[in-house]
């Protein structure tokens, strides 16, 4: 007895110094891997929604936001920096002149820009913004588009997605970075009042919400996701005739594609809604040189997501796989991450994001560490909405995907 | 778990207890032996008893916690209000938790060498309050309020030296050591209330709790120093004692690479700061010689 005791004597102490050497200590790597931030903003009237989401050069992220303004139809424009911790740093409202801004938000010449319009024109605006935003430049276009709904990186310029109101036209443009448009489109969207109303209401707070988009297939066609004869539609062109190549079309403002990533050639990841019903198709071929309906292309049919869900669809690489990204929002108010094989269109694995508060999706990014950020609105106290950052580590992902 | 520490625990202590030299059916015969002792036999004995001793036995109590910052954090961050406001107000020494205790102790002249091997749970509290309001409509206003309840289980297993400064039948002592926790289990619960002015009046609310088990949010061990005084009082051929300890950590009770590893504290803004826990602890118990125990299971100890 006493023998085990002695025993049991000597072996606690060499326990307890090997557990003491497993000190949980917190470091910068750590810090930058995973957090998740809610911004408050503790004014009561305040919204403030995000667009869209880029990382910076000293590891920080920019977000650009939109945010109510009491006395116009239209929202104004919020922008925050935040470092590689998620911590806020600054944050600026541009002049409540400048209205409507639109994603993405996209990187040239060591500046982040993105489009708007002019309150009182409603002409496009082109506006320059530098990391840390001290140095913010808001320009007119040369050419008189109005009512910027999407827009993209090409190469080293800017795909812009518009609205003539004037005409009633979709018009596709290539944007320089100094403002000069170089190229430009014009889509009939058709005849009559009627055709155009779901497209202002779009760009008036509280109206139905289109996922209007721009792209290009590498090295192939432009695209852009709006309004072309009487339908939301995925209209492919080269940009030289009134004419698209291709066009897969709608249902009326009811259906089309919520979102696209081109892969390969005629090979896509999209999302489609219809009539509120949602449709994942991370592996889908779309003719871009024939007419074709959405409803012609199944996909993958999901009843958790809220009615004509946001969706993002993000490429990356997690765990040695190209993986499809497919963010999106629950009805349970949660962000829903879903990662599917590329090569297959398999899925791999989920996760959500968000409890106790309702959450939206905005924006997701993969980040310079091979994690991903995710960008969405959550509703602080349930009512105040509020810029939200998840970052996910590359190691959880890994988990996520592995089978 | 819980239910398998404490069976070990109780059955460590009877089984070394009732397995020493001198139960009651060998105390009848030993009777005989020790009426034949010598005078000078029994002094050294008892001398023997007094300088060296094992002792074995089980105490319990209360505690209290203080959480110490050592690097906050905060899931809200806020982008236009001082950080200062956003932080946690923490509640010291205010909410109690419960121990119980192995107590093995090697005493020799008045020194004694104890290893007190401990389950022990510990709570601690932190608030967060938040306001929204409108400088030109005093009626647009909400305010929230935060409870955060943190739940704890460790085996704490502390190794003290002790000093008893009398030898008498009532024996004061002090103690001081150090100590390796290992965490068991770990819970959060989360009460969300407010008040809203916004909604046609003043009107009071409050939630359901949010209860999650949060192991993963804490840190698999800590360690610290601890020390304290107390007294043991000689009953019969035991001890009862008294003590009174404060434990202080020295490292992180906070596992940073899951600080924000639950998406429903997430969700509410919830990020643990870093932090060392401290722990004022009050056991009472009673200990068991291990060595020469006399007739009838009695010591030879005629202090």
């Amino acid at each position: 007895m006493y023998r085990r005791f002695l025993l049991t004597l000597w072996l606690l102490p060499v326990l307890v110094m090997f557990f003491t050497s497993c000190v949980e200590e917190t470091t910068p790597e750590l810090e930058e891997e995973k957090f998740a931030r809610l911004y408050d903003d503790n004014r009561f009237n305040e919204s403030i929604i995000p667009i869209d989401v880029a990382q910076t050069t000293d590891g920080g992220y920019l977000v650009l936001a939109k945010r109510r303004l009491p006395e116009s139809h239209f929202t104004g424009i919020y922008l925050m920096k935040v470092n590689s911790r998620g911590e806020f740093e600054a944050a600026q409202e541009l002049d409540v002149q400048y209205v409507n801004p639109v994603g993405e938000l996209m990187v040239a010449d060591g500046n982040h820009y993105f489009f708007c319009m002019d309150e009182l024109t409603v002409q496009t605006h082109l506006v320059r913004v530098s990391e840390n935003l001290e140095d913010i430049a808001v320009n007119p276009l040369q050419a008189g588009l109005t009512y910027p709904a999407a827009a993209s990186l090409q190469g080293n310029e800017f795909l812009l997605l518009s609205y003539d109101h004037m005409e009633k036209l979709s018009v596709l443009s290539l944007v320089r970075p100094d403002g000069v448009v170089t190229a430009s489109q014009g889509y009939d969207i058709g005849v009559g009042d009627e055709v155009d109303e779901p497209i202002i209401n779009h760009f008036i707070g509280g109206g139905k919400k289109f996922p209007f988009q721009t792209g290009r297939i590498p090295g192939g066609a432009y695209f852009f996701n709006g309004f072309y004869n009487y339908t939301f539609s995925l209209v492919f062109t080269d940009l030289n005739s009134e004419e698209p190549m291709g066009v897969v079309q709608g249902q009326h403002d009811d259906g089309g594609f919520s979102a696209v990533l081109p892969i390969v050639s005629t090979k896509f990841a999209a999302a489609r809604f219809n009539f509120g019903d949602n449709f994942l198709l991370p592996n889908v071929v779309l003719p871009p040189n024939a007419i074709t309906s959405s409803v012609d292309y199944p996909g993958n049919t999901l009843p958790e997501l809220v009615p004509n869900a946001t969706v993002k669809i993000l490429r990356t690489t997690i765990d040695g796989t190209q993986t499809l990204v497919f963010a999106s929002e629950t009805r349970s108010k949660q962000i829903a991450l879903l990662f599917y094989d590329e090569a297959t269109g398999a899925l791999l694995g989920s996760h959500y994001l968000g409890f106790s508060n309702p959450f939206e999706v905005a924006s997701v990014i993969a980040t310079e560490d091979d994690g991903l950020l995710v960008c969405g609105t959550a509703y602080l106290a349930g009512r105040f909405p509020r810029i939200c950052l998840f970052k996910l580590p590359k190691e959880e992902l890994a988990e996520k995907v592995r089978r | 778990m819980k239910g398998l520490l404490l069976i070990a625990l109780v059955s460590f202590s009877l089984t070394s207890a009732f397995s020493q030299p001198g139960g009651n059916k060998s105390g009848s015969r030993k009777k005989n032996r020790v009426s034949y002792m010598t005078k000078d036999r029994m002094q050294r004995e008892e001398n023997k008893f007094l300088e060296k001793q094992w002792w074995l036995g089980l105490k319990g109590g209360t505690n209290l916690t203080k959480a110490i910052v050592t690097k906050h954090f905060s899931g809200v961050s806020p982008a236009n209000y001082p950080i200062a406001d956003a932080l946690k107000e923490y509640e010291d020494f205010k909410s109690y938790g419960s121990q119980v205790t192995l107590e093995g102790t090697f005493y020799f002249r008045q020194l004694s060498l104890s290893l007190q091997p401990t389950y022990s749970r510990s709570r601690f509290v932190y608030s967060n309050y938040y306001a929204w309001s409108d400088p030109e409509n005093a009626g647009h206003s909400l305010e929230l309020h935060y409870r955060q309840t943190q739940k704890t289980e460790h085996l704490v297993i502390p190794l003290l030296v002790r000093y008893d400064i009398t030898a008498t039948r009532l024996r004061p002592f002090i103690q001081a050591g150090a100590f390796a926790a290992l965490l068991i289990n770990a819970g959060k619960e989360v009460t969300i209330s407010g008040t809203d002015y916004a909604s046609g009046g003043e009107h009071e609310f409050s939630g359901d709790p949010i209860i999650v088990g949060a192991k993963d949010l804490f840190a698999p061990a800590f360690y610290g120093l601890m020390g304290g005084v107390g007294a043991h009082y000689h009953q019969g051929n035991i001890r009862l004692s008294l003590d009174i300890s404060y434990r202080y950590g020295l490292t992180n009770i906070v596992s940073p690479a899951n600080r924000y590893g639950n998406d429903r504290l997430a969700g509410v803004g919830d990020a643990m700061d870093d932090m060392t826990m401290d722990n004022i602890v009050i056991s009472v118990g009673c200990v068991f010689p291990l060595r020469f125990l006399g007739n009838a299971y009695k010591a030879v100890d005629n202090k």
